[in-house]
């Protein structure tokens, strides 16, 4: 639980900021349609069924309520204001959420730290099933955005920008995407062919990103031919993600997708001819000893690698709130930032997301792993006293992470 | 005489006011709208298609694109498809480039199939004030006749008690997990909920589960159980999603054989409990 002064003073620099700031935000397309919702961090309730006509109402009212996070609709509604059955649903973006919660990171999110809610062991990564100590199953957990991470989570949203663009023809001027201000990414499209489309239109949208449901031999996989690396759709995916599998895959590796020794001995061995087959038919009946059972094996994680890892969930939900861009994310004081298709690739979160770029704060941090705030990295940490700048302070702090000094902090 | 009879068909029907026989009358005619378009080419069906408004394009079969004839778009293909259970229509199997479905002619006149359906009953909508006698005794033999052949209602009676071995695996895993507390996603909340509900668990044993939550808050948890239950609000009792809704959400870790015939968390109840009579009689309060 964050403290009496801890939260007033980042209630103080939000309040600063959304002063300053309030002009950079800009309201969502058909504003007056929408649904805003805010958080309070004093109150801890959620302010929903809001609604403006104007952007100046709504900078007035995120001035005046200083939010710790500030969410829209991604529907359209006759009545944003009325209860939920009531608004008349008009129809919703197409929205899409990628958390490095979701996804494996090849950190292993070491950084992230459990603590046994029984008998206060505490670990790093990922929480396990039980307690080590006492068996217990219930932990706290405290997460923390790192550059892999949101490295992971950039490479997913740049392979759903291309799923949506190449597969479902939807243009680039109707994507824009944006860091969330703490672990991932949001992409929204809005277009007039899938604004109308109902939570099970979206779910088969979903399921063929995530590759749910495919079935290989339905995309011309057979125990004489398979796709080729340049076919549309899945078919090329399926291709081109069973020849990205097989040049890095170690025999130990497809010994635990559980191909048989024979196949992985076999496709060591012709490795060469393998990749040279692509330029033709494939490998898929060449290569002997690599029954279409295991075939199926590599294909199934050929579908992973090429799959998106969204968030199933925001995506099929039809009155999703999400959050606005340029405002504060109440766990990070990042803000949440845009970014153009063509500079995903350069774009880095962790310095554009900054919202505080003048001034430094004195914080009693409990504990911290390294990190990084703008060009600059931080920590680790443990039960010390820092200044720090006052964006790298307001990370901390609104993590639960560190206290405000009880001498007041010293602000310049 | 074929002409009148549609109209004529569709005043009968729309007359019954039972919306089952509504149902089978326009799959009926759409099956039958179906299977004549498959023998059509490529002019017909552009021709239906652009009634139903469709975005459908004819192509040239070419060598890599197997033998499709047409290029349908593929929110008008997802409205139609979603709805066929064959994993041969899910989007995720089929080629999709360019924001368009590759389809064959028999594929784009089953999907034509929907379009006539819902046109059908859509049609079946209308009130019909009264007809003459004659018409009437006509209609109301037609009633007799579907409710002989059919049965009237198709649900089993599902049993008061509550009987855990005849939960579904998706089912049984989120009961455990809650009951010891560890965390569950929303939709699995939702989904544990509206199914215990439905299979007659009083709200109070619902509430009752959520209790080793470490974040339960009693005024919370009734209102939001009250509300499944259709008690509260738009007074809507909801039902659990469907296994497909469930596999997205990755709610279903894998099958058994129950689950391969069937494709509603409740129907599987059902099935099951009927399984489990046959072994034994259940026992009243097991």
């Amino acid at each position: 639980m964050i403290k009496i002064e801890t939260q007033a003073f980042i209630q103080a620099k939000f309040s600063e900021y959304y002063e300053k700031n309030s002009m950079n935000i800009q309201p969502p397309a058909s504003m007056e349609k929408r649904e805003f919702g805010f958080f309070l961090l004093k109150e801890r309730i959620m302010l929903r069924h809001k609604s403006y006509k104007t952007a100046e109402e709504l900078r007035d009212s995120l001035k005046k309520l200083v939010p710790s996070n500030v969410y829209y609709s991604s529907a359209y509604y006759e009545l944003p204001e009325e209860k939920m059955d009531e608004k008349g649903w008009l129809g919703a973006d197409l929205i899409f959420d990628i958390d490095a919660d979701h996804i494996p990171t090849p950190c292993a999110k070491t950084h992230d730290t459990w603590t046994c809610r029984k008998c206060k062991t505490t670990g790093s990564g990922t929480p396990p099933e039980r307690c080590p100590k006492c068996n217990e199953q219930k932990f706290e957990e405290k997460t923390w955005p790192c550059d892999v991470c949101l490295e992971s989570a950039k490479e997913e949203t740049i392979k759903l920008i291309d799923i949506l663009t190449k597969d479902f023809g939807v243009s680039t001027r109707e994507i824009s995407i944006g860091f969330s201000g703490h672990r991932g990414y949001h992409l929204h499209v809005e277009s007039e062919e899938t604004v109308a489309l109902g939570s099970i239109g979206r779910k088969e949208i979903v399921d063929y990103i995530v590759g749910i449901g495919l079935d290989p031999q339905l995309h011309g996989l057979s125990r004489i031919a398979g796709p080729n690396l340049d076919d549309f759709g899945w078919k090329g995916r399926i291709a081109r993600g069973t020849y990205e599998y097989l040049l890095s895959a170690t025999p130990e590796q497809l010994e635990k997708i559980g191909l048989r020794k024979g196949a992985i001995q076999s496709l060591s061995e012709h490795k060469e001819r393998i990749l040279e087959s692509w330029k033709y038919k494939g490998p898929w009946a060449m290569v002997k000893g690599v029954s279409p059972e295991s075939w199926g094996k590599i294909v199934e994680e050929a579908v992973k690698k090429q799959a998106a890892q969204i968030d199933t969930v925001v995506t099929t939900d039809i009155h999703r709130l999400i959050r606005l861009g340029n405002t504060l994310h109440g766990k990070t004081g990042l803000k949440k930032t845009g970014t153009s298709l063509a500079a995903i690739e350069e774009f880095d979160p962790l310095k554009s997301a900054v919202a505080f770029h003048h001034g430094t704060a004195t914080v009693v941090v409990s504990e911290a792993p390294k990190f990084r705030i703008g060009d600059e990295f931080h920590g680790p940490y443990r039960n010390e006293k820092v200044e720090l700048p006052l964006a790298a302070a307001l990370f901390l702090l609104c993590k639960g992470a560190a206290r405000i000094t009880e001498d007041g902090s010293s602000v310049r | 005489m074929e002409i009148p009879s549609f109209p004529i068909a569709i005043m009968m029907v729309a007359t019954t006011e039972d919306s089952r026989i509504k149902r089978t009358y326009a799959l009926a005619e759409a099956k039958r709208a179906s299977s004549l378009l498959k023998g059509e080419g490529k002019q017909t069906i552009m021709k239906i298609a652009n009634y139903f408004t469709l975005k459908l394009r004819p192509i040239q079969p070419r060598p890599n694109l197997s033998n499709y004839n047409f290029a349908l778009d593929f929110t008008d293909y997802i409205r139609n498809a979603a709805i066929i259970q064959d994993k041969k229509w899910k989007l995720t199997n089929r080629l999709l480039s360019k924001g368009e479905v590759f389809l064959t002619t028999v594929e784009i006149s089953r999907l034509l199939e929907e379009e006539v359906r819902r046109y059908i009953e859509q049609k079946l909508q209308v009130k019909v004030k009264s007809l003459p006698p004659s018409i009437m005794n006509r209609v109301n033999r037609l009633k007799q006749l579907f409710y002989e052949k059919r049965g009237k209602t198709s649900w089993e009676e599902i049993p008061s008690e509550v009987i855990i071995a005849a939960y579904p695996p998706c089912i049984r895993r989120l009961h455990e997990t809650t009951s010891s507390g560890r965390h569950v996603s929303h939709i699995g909340r939702f989904s544990l909920t509206t199914f215990l509900l439905n299979i007659g668990m009083t709200t109070e044993n619902v509430i009752d589960l959520f209790r080793s939550f470490a974040d339960f808050k009693e005024r919370m948890t009734r209102y939001q159980v009250e509300h499944l239950a259709g008690l509260r609000g738009s007074r809507t009792k909801y039902i659990p999603p469907t296994c497909d809704t469930l596999r997205t959400h990755g709610v279903c870790l894998g099958m058994d054989e129950i689950c391969r015939g069937i494709r509603h968390p409740l129907v599987y109840y059902r099935r099951k409990l009927r399984v489990l009579k046959m072994k034994a009689p259940v026992a009243p309060g097991a």
